[in-house]
């Protein structure tokens, strides 16, 4: 059975797959789905997933898409046990309400900045919503390593995601604003699989939406530009 | 069993998707109210138990619970006698979580959020007609994941995918009207879900409240 993720790693929820993927170090291939040339559009694409959305998952002659309904799928048919996405029905619900924020509040918020910047073209960016965003992350991690509690679940990858890029073009994560997300972000980013799951991709969407950056990210911009370069915090 | 609470307003859709999951399941539960345009959801109390301070909030034995795709999904597993609205099949179970993330992105925070809290929190009088276009989209999209001859969201049998959606498509009726010959299984499918027993007061009442907030406040699509 040949597991087929289709997407494109520029994409934060395709890479959030790629995490879960290599933890449960699965086999798959991957079938590249150019964006801006509209493969998602055509309709062979659009009969396996009528949201036409990156990612989609095929296993067998099933076609699953929506990235955090292809994590739990993944660990609840593949993983050897349960720690990646807790059974205990209380200790998922955390997990799931981790998921739903990343999909609801920071996904789109995201992806509503993404088009502000691409689709606009703004030369202001209202990025106080994505510091919003930071500080409740902040607040989920009061206590704990990871956002849903002492052990890595698909909750991390699915943040982490969205989140390093953002923190490698237009917001930062200030160590002393934010030190739990901070610290977060470096423990994730130890992951042996991140840089080839994470990492590259993350760097790629970086570069994009920073050579689009409108003139108050300047500095910000030649800060992060070098961080790039240098590799530095393994991000 | 321990004691079930659930903190929301009527007005909210994902407090009457909760509202309809409890009831479907048939379990007891204290409502406490939570008044979100005066501010309740900030008191030091609330922010202990909930950071995001939004509702719905769950409290079973003292432990809490929020988001309403959580809250229905933790209450299918725990109480539900079978796996009915929440399949343990794997495919299904994805199908249904697919569909439960697309209302939390882009139908809760991508149309009725990005409505609802400019207008209530920034009184705004004026919606942007992207807006409303955005909620054609939803419907476009639900249209076509309702296959043909197919009862609910999720296939023939009713899950937690239907009362999520179902919770924040009524409640934009008012701005986008589903007409019936631009999109007959959605407009079907609505129909059906009207007919569910208990539905006018765990969902309808509610929706129409809502409905009737935006269109006291909303004086323009621009």
């Amino acid at each position: 059975m040949v597991l087929v993720l289709y997407g494109t790693e520029v994409s934060a929820p395709v890479r959030a797959v790629l995490l879960t993927l290599r933890a449960l170090e699965l086999d798959y291939e991957f079938q590249e789905v150019d964006l801006t040339a509209g493969d998602h559009l055509k309709p062979d694409y659009v009969s396996k997933n009528p949201q036409h959305t990156v990612p989609t998952l095929q296993d067998g002659g099933a076609y699953i898409w929506d990235s955090h309904a292809i994590m739990g799928y993944l660990v609840q048919k593949y993983a050897k046990d349960d720690a990646l996405y807790p059974r205990e029905p209380l200790q998922r619900a955390i997990v799931d309400q981790r998921l739903h924020f990343e999909s609801g509040a920071l996904s789109v918020r995201w992806k509503q900045l993404k088009h502000l910047l691409f689709e606009e073209k703004v030369t202001e960016l209202p990025i106080e919503k994505l510091h919003e965003t930071y500080a409740l992350l902040e607040l989920f991690l009061d206590g704990h390593e990871y956002m849903a509690g002492d052990q890595l679940t698909i909750a991390d990858f699915s943040i982490v995601t969205s989140v390093s890029t953002a923190h490698l073009s237009i917001a930062p994560v200030d160590a002393t604003k934010y030190p739990n997300l901070s610290a977060w972000l470096t423990r994730i980013s130890s992951l042996s699989f991140y840089e080839q799951a994470n990492s590259t991709g993350a760097r790629r969407m970086a570069e994009l939406v920073r050579a689009k950056l409108p003139k108050q990210f300047d500095k910000l911009w030649q800060k992060a530009f070098e961080d790039i370069k240098s590799g530095a915090g393994k991000m | 069993m321990g004691k079930l609470v659930l903190y929301g307003v009527e007005a909210s859709p994902p407090v009457r998707a909760c509202k309809l999951t409890l009831d479907a399941l048939g379990l007891q539960y204290e409502y406490k109210l939570v008044n979100l345009l005066a501010g309740e959801q900030m008191n030091k109390e609330y922010l202990l138990k909930n950071p995001q301070h939004t509702v719905p909030m769950l409290e079973d034995d003292g432990k809490c619970i929020w988001d309403s795709h959580a809250i229905m999904a933790y209450l299918v597993r725990k109480y539900g006698k079978n796996d009915e609205l929440y399949p343990k099949d794997y495919h299904k179970r994805a199908m249904v979580d697919q569909r439960l993330h697309f209302e939390s992105g882009v139908l809760f925070q991508g149309c009725v959020r990005n409505i609802a809290f400019p207008v209530f929190k920034h009184n705004q009088t004026e919606v942007p007609r992207t807006k409303i276009d955005a909620i054609y989209e939803v419907y476009d999209f639900l249209e076509s994941f309702l296959g043909i001859k197919q009862t609910y969201l999720c296939g023939n049998n009713l899950t937690i995918a239907d009362y999520s959606m179902v919770s924040s498509v009524s409640s934009l009726l008012g701005l986008a009207a589903i007409e019936q010959q631009r999109y007959p299984k959605l407009s079907a499918w609505l129909d059906r879900m009207e007919k569910l027993p208990d539905y006018q007061s765990n969902n309808g009442n509610g929706a129409q409240m809502l409905i009737d907030m935006l269109s006291a406040k909303i004086t323009k699509i621009v």
